[in-house]
């Protein structure tokens, strides 16, 4: 285990797996209008783009919550269909013991 | 009065939120404080040191029963190369109980129990979805299904404001206001191995503060802050100049932790948790509203946060306007205050904490806009000291020389000069 993972391994969270806070359209992302700065500006390297098979996929499982994202992806921002940015609910995501 | 209207409901416990809540607690008022995290302070990340001053006017004398880290006496200014840096180290143990490094999590969870007791009533675990917004009057919150309705709301969402955002009541968050800052915490053995890393007396604290080559040109900065027994280590990147990068802030943030002058403060911990938070810096000029009908806006939801290279202010803060949220509040007296009355708020703000606002105006425009500093200047302090120290077997260099070379790297020095100028009348 190397790299974000054992970064986030070390972390805790209440993982809720089936009620992604955040969801994207992998296809639309195809033609992102940002650059996929996501893929760069997420701490926790959720965002992973596939040149090969043009796919980015988004596992909401990990994400510290910190709302660069957000603001770094005009769709995430705008609300664009397809794309939206909410909290978790019931206290799931991160858990912070240190914070 | 209704039985089931509150008389303010608070949106999320931080420290802003908290320190609200305990305030009109403490004063006889009912309210109902909503924290999305399992517990206060769960989703809360700092850098983390908060000026004691804020402490002091929530609590009064209590505030020293707060669970803070170490009492800052040596503070260390960084300025950072790929390899090598020059630091300027002040001992200042005259500060008397000024400043405290902290971690936020058991701090707020401390608080949330003191606004508790106080009479709060906090639930955990519940994300407000939405506001009740009747005829353009906030008159409450929904949240698992349920209506909550209150005199006032005091968001205290913290820096993505998803709930006013989305009623329009404030402007969207503006991408060039903000970075993105990621902190890694190891844990040592003891107090004491703390104590010989940072090289201070026992249980005193110390921060550092570097710019330079780990932001790869970037605004931005690192941290380090000696906790109790472990360390705080982290980094804060302007979020759109990073953006423009292109570079993996991961790579950045990992990098951090291998540089010379910054691995001797982790070196040997062990990494017990990474986390990542936004830091409002946009400055006076950027500040949203800060209340309308039926609400107020405080702490990192209000843009409160200010960074002027060698300190940065949040908590403190947030802290501040919580109390002002409630000190307003509560002089309106009960029932439901006109819209009129809560921009008292903001009055209040304008005669306290926002005149530090006003002193750093266009701050953040400077420090973003002047790239040298994140380069040319680290470069050139470690370049001049070590030519200094430099002894090799060639005749020595006159210190004349020395500095007359390190004058000849800044390219334009008028303007320099000039840029160096605004700097100091900015900050």
């Amino acid at each position: 285990m190397s790299g974000i993972d054992a970064l986030l391994a070390v972390t805790t969270f209440e993982t809720d797996e089936h009620h992604p806070h955040i969801v994207i359209d992998p296809a639309a992302c195809r033609t992102c209008p940002s650059d996929r700065a996501c893929v760069t500006s997420c701490p926790a390297q959720r965002y992973v783009w596939d040149e090969a098979a043009q796919q980015m996929t988004f596992d909401h499982v990990g994400c510290l919550e910190c709302g660069n994202c957000r603001l770094v992806c005009d769709r995430l921002f705008t609300g664009a269909e397809g794309y939206s940015w909410d909290y978790p609910v019931h206290g799931a995501g991160v858990d912070y013991r240190q914070g | 009065m209704d039985e089931d209207v509150f008389d303010a409901i608070v949106v999320g416990g931080g420290f802003a939120g908290l320190s609200a809540a305990y305030r009109l607690a403490t004063a006889g008022r009912s309210v109902l404080l909503i924290e999305r995290g399992s517990t206060c302070g769960a989703k809360n990340l700092t850098g983390g040191r908060i000026y004691s001053h804020a402490l002091r006017a929530l609590l009064g004398d209590r505030w020293q029963e707060a669970p803070v880290q170490r009492e800052v006496k040596r503070e260390v200014l960084a300025l950072l190369t790929e390899t090598d840096a020059v630091t300027v180290e002040s001992t200042l143990t005259s500060a008397q109980q000024e400043s405290y490094t902290v971690l936020a999590t058991p701090l707020l969870g401390w608080l949330a129990a003191e606004a508790e007791q106080a009479g709060a009533m906090i639930v955990t675990g519940t994300t407000v979805d939405s506001l009740i917004v009747r005829d353009g009057r906030v008159c409450g919150v929904r949240a698992d299904g349920d209506e909550l309705e209150a005199d006032v709301v005091i968001d205290c969402e913290g820096i993505n404001p998803l709930l006013l955002e989305r009623e329009g009541l404030i402007r969207r968050l503006d991408p060039h206001a903000v970075a993105v800052g990621a902190k890694y915490v190891y844990r040592f053995g003891s107090s004491e191995e703390v104590d010989r890393i940072f090289g201070v007396r026992p249980g005193e604290g110390a921060a550092v503060l570097g710019m330079g080559a780990v932001t790869q040109g970037v605004f931005g900065g690192v941290f380090c802050y000696a906790n109790t027994d472990s360390v705080s280590l982290g980094l804060v990147l302007d979020s759109v100049g990073w953006k423009a990068s292109g570079r993996p802030i991961l790579d950045t943030a990992q990098a951090l932790r291998e540089h010379p002058a910054l691995a001797r403060y982790v070196d040997g911990g062990e990494l017990v948790e990474y986390g990542a938070h936004l830091v409002y810096e946009g400055g006076y000029d950027t500040l949203p509203a800060f209340s309308g009908d039926g609400w107020l806006v405080c702490g990192d939801a209000a843009g409160l946060c200010l960074n002027r290279g060698f300190t940065i202010r949040g908590m403190d803060y947030a802290v501040l306007s919580g109390i002002a949220a409630a000190d307003t509040l509560i002089e309106a007296g009960p029932g439901r205050p006109s819209a009129q009355t809560l921009a008292g708020y903001g009055d209040r703000l304008d005669r306290g904490l926002l005149r530090d606002f006003r002193a750093t105006r266009g701050a953040h425009d400077w420090m973003s806009s002047t790239t040298d500093l994140f380069t040319v200047y680290p470069r050139l302090a470690v370049d001049t000291m070590a030519a200094l120290y430099h002894v090799g077997p060639e005749p020595l260099t006159p210190v004349g020389t020395t500095l007359w070379r390190a004058a000849r790297q800044l390219r334009k020095p008028v303007r320099t000069a000039r840029t160096l100028l605004k700097g100091v009348r900015t900050l």
